[in-house]
């Protein structure tokens, strides 16, 4: 069985309209917390485009999920974007049962989620 | 290998939930659960804990949760209750519904019917039942 990482890091690197922000290990009920108001300061920043690298991000809870949209409803106050790239099977399960998928474009590589960006 | 039965009483408190989380993970992976099983497990104690900590007692300190499980290699039984005065799961709007999707908050119990066998709640709304079986 895995054993689940019990903290979260958040690398954030910005370089002109695009922020990628690297999530590894755990975004549980304890980390959901400070993952919303990381995601929420960077939108308020204005950045027009936030790619979530989910590809080392082993566990999210609905607090999580949360976090995310609400970062989400910060970016559309500049019309701005979040857009997720290469989620591990069970987390992107859990993205496709609470249809999220319909709100975030899911991209295999950070390189294609900023090709796409216009 | 026996059933393994355990009851923790915690105060509202995260921190506290994350070690009997983590307590009741050791004792599922023990028993040889998948991988996918353990995920679900986990996500549903989250989702229970957070549930009853955040909504159920309302992060009042002097207000405990209780854990009980019973765990073996064919089943997973947890019951989560707390303190609070209850609430009606079925009043909760379905959060895959196009008009729902933008909020941040609302999945923890359909999260907790999508991934686990059974979810009972009592009467009152304040106790939850979650049944996993080894599959």
């Amino acid at each position: 069985m895995a054993k689940y990482e019990t903290s979260l890091k958040l690398d954030i690197r910005q370089d002109g309209p695009v922020a990628v922000v690297h999530l590894a290990g755990s975004a549980g009920m304890n980390e959901a917390e400070s993952m919303r108001i990381e995601l929420e300061g960077l939108a308020s920043s204005k950045v027009p485009m936030i790619i979530l690298d989910l590809s080392d991000l082993g566990f999210i809870c609905s607090l999580g999920l949360g976090a995310i949209i609400s970062g989400h409803l910060r970016c559309r106050h500049h019309k701005g974007q979040i857009r997720l790239v290469n989620p591990q099977p069970a987390v992107r399960k859990l993205l496709e049962t609470t249809r999220l998928t319909k709100l975030f474009p899911i991209y295999a590589t950070v390189e294609q989620a900023t090709l796409q960006c216009d | 290998m026996s059933t393994l039965e355990s009851t923790a009483v915690i105060f509202s408190d995260l921190k506290a939930a994350r070690e009997v989380e983590e307590k009741v993970l050791c004792e599922v992976a023990a028993c040889g659960y998948s991988e996918a099983s353990c995920f679900a497990i986990k996500l549903a104690i989250e989702e229970s804990l957070n549930n009853a900590i955040r909504h159920g007692n309302g992060y009042d300190s002097n207000k405990r949760v209780r854990v009980g499980c019973q765990i073996d290699p064919q089943r997973v039984c947890i019951i989560v209750a707390d303190e609070g005065d209850g609430f009606d799961p079925a009043s909760v709007p379905d959060p895959t519904a196009n008009e729902n999707l933008e909020k941040p908050h609302g999945r923890g119990i359909m999260l907790m019917q999508a991934y686990m066998d059974e979810v009972h709640f009592n009467k009152k709304g304040n106790e939850v039942r979650l049944i996993k079986r080894n599959n």
